[in-house]
């Protein structure tokens, strides 16, 4: 057992540290959602099909927006955002492309 | 003479008759059309009366219908009302939940061993979503041993925070964010082969999964660059001695910690084109060897635990390429009950080129493994051949021809048959 506040301990307060920093800024996924219910993007889906043809066949084969339901598009987005690093603007992008195209 | 008399007295006895009955006569007509008279004036009050209840009943009748229908109206309007919103209501959620996954089934033929149906394995996926700020995720494996018994493991079990457009904060069990191959190509649907590259299985080269905290997301730059990254800290690997020396790293994950020590580390990638992937990974910090022989170890002193790994990706058109490199090493430690540390190392390159218009795929993909243990030591060339059946399943065939150990299974070349599904 030791004593000292060892290097771990540090490095797991750092990251909690700046998540909880990150989390105190404006959220912009939150803040871009409103402003879409308000007042649509027409580019979005053209963004999304362009992110969705350069990022989702990077690992797997290329899944037909047909296969799930708007729902469901949501939760895989997420799943992907977390794995294949995309950020909340991609992942809105390719989420209206897949709804808008299923 | 007499008888003109007698008929004059008859005459003037009928005309005095008649002169007394006139006024009784004329009082019968008299009250009969006064009679008549009253009666059709009542007539003429009731036809009137009824005349009158028969327009307002002609004018009630159709405002009465008017407003029946708009009663239907209304009570359908309602009811389409409620069918739209129940219809629609999965559409505005805040939380979603929702299971997806992958399974497989496979057959191995092994030169010099057994011919058997090796393989049943079924990962469900729990997505568990509010908004877009929380996910909660986690993956269970579910197979078949070869004794028969269900074994259940949790790959991953993890919350995610999206802190905000470019980071999310991941707490929990996660798959090793080292390297490519573990965090991104196992699932068996994904995998172009049936098998795993050596070393890249668990308890290998590459780290499976961690317990900890993590920060990972992504940016964009330019018009097609961007850049991952993940950083994390976690309990790190436990040691085993088997023998006098180490039998391996185990990565799976652990809710404890016997020595105290984690292990802070990450993955960068660049993507200076939207198909092109480089990646780096690393790891630091301290491990101990915490059992020997199946018996816990308490305090044996600790050594320097190192991950290092690079990969790349690489996809033009119908071609897809990947590549990496990963080791593991373990330093000695002279005041350890296992003074030797080790490591283990492996990498491979991959090629696979889909056969245009068709539901075709080939495969080859070269793999040098290298363990302190020479038994698992391993260079390996495999060809498969795929037939996509749809875009998330496919039938694969790969032939293993395999170079370990004289006489150690890691020598003996396999045919592989696999039937995989992602949903």
């Amino acid at each position: 057992m030791k004593n000292r506040p060892s290097h771990s301990v540090l490095a797991a307060l750092a990251i909690s540290t700046i998540g909880l920093g990150a989390i105190l800024v404006e959220h912009p996924a939150q803040a871009a959602e409103s402003s879409e219910t308000s007042q649509p993007d027409p580019m979005q889906f053209v963004r999304g099909a362009k992110a969705w043809a350069n990022n989702c066949n990077r690992c797997h084969r290329m899944r037909d927006p047909k296969e799930l339901r708007d729902d469901q598009w949501r939760a895989v987005l997420s799943h992907m955002r977390t794995r294949g690093g995309l950020t909340g603007q991609e992942t809105r992008d390719i989420l209206a492309f897949l709804q808008g195209s299923n | 003479m007499k008888r003109p008399r007698k008929q004059t007295g008859m005459a003037t006895w009928l005309a005095s008759l008649m002169i007394i009955s006139m006024p009784v006569l004329a009082q019968t007509d008299l009250d009969r059309l006064t009679e008549l008279e009253a009666k059709t004036t009542a007539m003429a009050e009731e036809l009137a009366i009824l005349r009158a209840e028969l327009e307002a009943a002609r004018q009630e009748e159709p405002e009465s219908e008017l407003e029946a229908l708009r009663s239907e109206v209304a009570v359908a309007t309602q009811t389409a009302q409620r069918a739209e919103k129940s219809a629609n209501e999965w559409k505005n959620t805040s939380a979603v939940t929702h299971i997806s996954g992958y399974a497989a089934a496979g057959f191995t033929s092994e030169k010099n061993g057994t011919d058997s149906f090796d393989l049943v394995n079924f990962n469900p996926i729990f997505h568990f979503q509010y908004g877009d700020l929380v996910m909660w995720e986690s993956e269970l494996e579910v197979r078949v041993a070869d004794n028969g018994e269900t074994e259940v493991g949790l790959e991953y079990s993890a919350i995610n925070i999206f802190l905000n457009d470019y980071v999310a904060f991941v707490a929990g069990k996660f798959i090793s964010p080292l390297g490519n191959f573990r965090q991104n190509v196992h699932p068996a649907w994904i995998n172009k082969l049936p098998s795993a590259p050596s070393g890249f299985g668990h308890d290998g080269a590459a780290p499976s999964a961690e317990v900890g905290f993590q920060l990972r997301g992504g940016m964009t730059f330019g018009e097609q660059s961007r850049f991952t990254y993940a950083a994390y800290i976690g309990n790190g690997p436990k040691l085993e001695g088997v023998g006098g020396e180490l039998h391996g790293i185990e990565t799976g994950g652990f809710a404890g910690d016997k020595d105290d020590e984690k292990i802070i580390g990450g993955r960068i990638s660049f993507l200076p084109v939207p198909k092109l992937e480089l990646g780096f990974s690393g790891a630091f910090g301290d491990a101990a060897v915490v059992e020997n022989d199946g018996l816990d170890l308490v305090d044996d002193p600790s050594r320097a635990y190192t991950v290092l790994g690079a990969d790349l990706m690489y996809r033009w058109n119908n071609f897809g390429f990947l590549g990496e490199y990963i080791q593991q090493d373990i330093a000695d430690n002279a005041s350890s009950l296992i003074p030797m540390g080790g490591k283990w190392e492996s990498w491979y390159l991959q090629s696979a080129y889909r056969f245009a218009a068709t539901k075709w795929e080939g495969v080859l993909r070269y793999t040098d493994y290298t363990s302190p243990h020479p038994d698992e030591s391993q260079e390996q060339w495999t060809l498969g051949v795929n037939y996509l059946l749809t875009p998330n399943s496919a039938l694969k065939v790969a032939y293993e021809v395999n170079d370990g150990l004289a006489g150690a299974e890691t020598d003996n070349n396999r045919w592989l048959l696999q039937v995989a599904y992602g949903y």
